[in-house]
């Protein structure tokens, strides 16, 4: 029962899916990407930025604040991580 | 133009790991059906950024047809967050194990 | 306790120094290469990961101690925000880059991009071997 359910509803979400991205005046279309802002990345990446690798060049420099909000995501999972599997855990001490 | 590529794929997958997180008892299955997600979503943006004949996006030798290097550097991003979402999963399962002895969720909510 | 195979011990010990060879040069090249800060951070942890599975956790941890991968990986992060308000010290936006960059091509030539793949690569590899760490060690009675 509880499968049929999920068969149900993914097959609902699965059609969604597809509509939304393989119908329409836009769609997808595999091995032809539009890039309309990734052109200025490539066209000018090398000049801006000194970096020949240009997904380190968008990571570190366009797009640092993804990288730190990574990093601080990182860190607090790691503090979880730290503070949830601690030796001295006694049970009833919370 | 074939239908099995890299998008499809991808959308496949992750209909996989929602199918597991919905139907699985296990809290470590459903932690691995989590990283499933993960990976058919940074499949599928990868394969976004596809361009038939091009090379890496790495500048070599002047003006070369490359791949889309955005959805590469926002999949790294993706990457790290999927890493941790484990390892924090994995651990909360240990200590829920440890708690109640059982990582079975119907049993966890029938305690 | 069981021994391990002698082969794996040997090899382990012989390749580690190279391992964590590997993942500075990943690191440090990681903006004119494949390659970058996460991804050499994971190798460098994989391999006090694989020493640690291969000559037993309680050996490895004498080396490298858990306070002190911990105390690396805090100040990874306090140093990435730094490097962050330099960009404002320099007179411009948060992140922005301010140091003088060098001829393209060669190992300076990005400016802050080296220091933040530092900083991420050991940020990355120190907090996953404590975790690491911190996974193995759960159980075990002390």
């Amino acid at each position: 029962m509880n499968r049929i359910l999920a068969i149900i509803i993914l097959i609902i979400l699965a059609f969604f899916i597809m509509q939304g991205l393989f119908t329409g005046k836009e769609h997808l279309i595999y091995g032809q990407p539009t890039p309309k802002i990734s052109k200025l990345h490539v066209e000018s990446g090398v000049a801006e930025t000194g970096a020949l690798n240009l997904v380190t060049a968008i990571y570190l420099n366009y797009r640092a604040y993804d990288t730190l909000g990574e990093a601080v995501v990182f860190f607090v999972a790691a503090l979880g991580v730290f503070m949830l599997l601690r030796k001295d855990y006694r049970e009833g001490t919370d | 133009m074939t239908i099995i590529n890299g998008l499809t794929i991808g959308i496949i997958t992750i209909l996989i790991g929602i199918y597991g997180i919905l139907t699985k008892r296990n809290l470590i299955k459903m932690v691995m059906c989590l990283y499933i997600m993960n990976s058919s979503v940074i499949l599928f943006f990868i394969s976004l950024g596809y361009r038939s004949g091009a090379q890496a996006a790495i500048v070599e030798n002047g003006d070369q047809l490359m791949v889309d290097p955005l959805p590469q550097a926002l999949m790294l991003t993706s990457i790290v967050i999927g890493l941790v979402i484990t390892s924090l999963g994995l651990a909360l399962a240990i200590k829920i194990y440890k708690e109640h002895s059982t990582i079975n969720t119907k049993r966890l909510i029938e305690k | 306790m069981k021994q391990i195979s002698q082969v794996v011990l040997i090899i382990t010990r012989k390749l580690f120094p190279f391992m964590l060879l590997y993942g500075c040069y990943l690191i440090s090249h990681g903006h004119l290469s494949p390659g970058g800060g996460f991804q050499g951070g994971v190798i460098f942890g994989s391999a006090i990961i694989l020493l640690g599975l291969v000559e037993g956790v309680a050996l490895t941890e004498k080396r490298f101690r858990e306070n002190l991968l911990s105390f690396i990986k805090n100040l990874g992060m306090v140093t990435f925000i730094v490097i962050g308000f330099g960009g404002i010290l320099a007179g411009s936006y948060f992140l922005s880059d301010w140091l003088p960059k060098g001829a393209v091509g060669t190992v300076p030539s990005a400016g802050q991009m080296l220091l933040l793949n530092l900083t991420i690569g050991f940020m990355v590899g120190t907090g996953i071997a404590v975790v690491f760490y911190r996974m193995i060690n759960y159980g075990s009675k002390e």
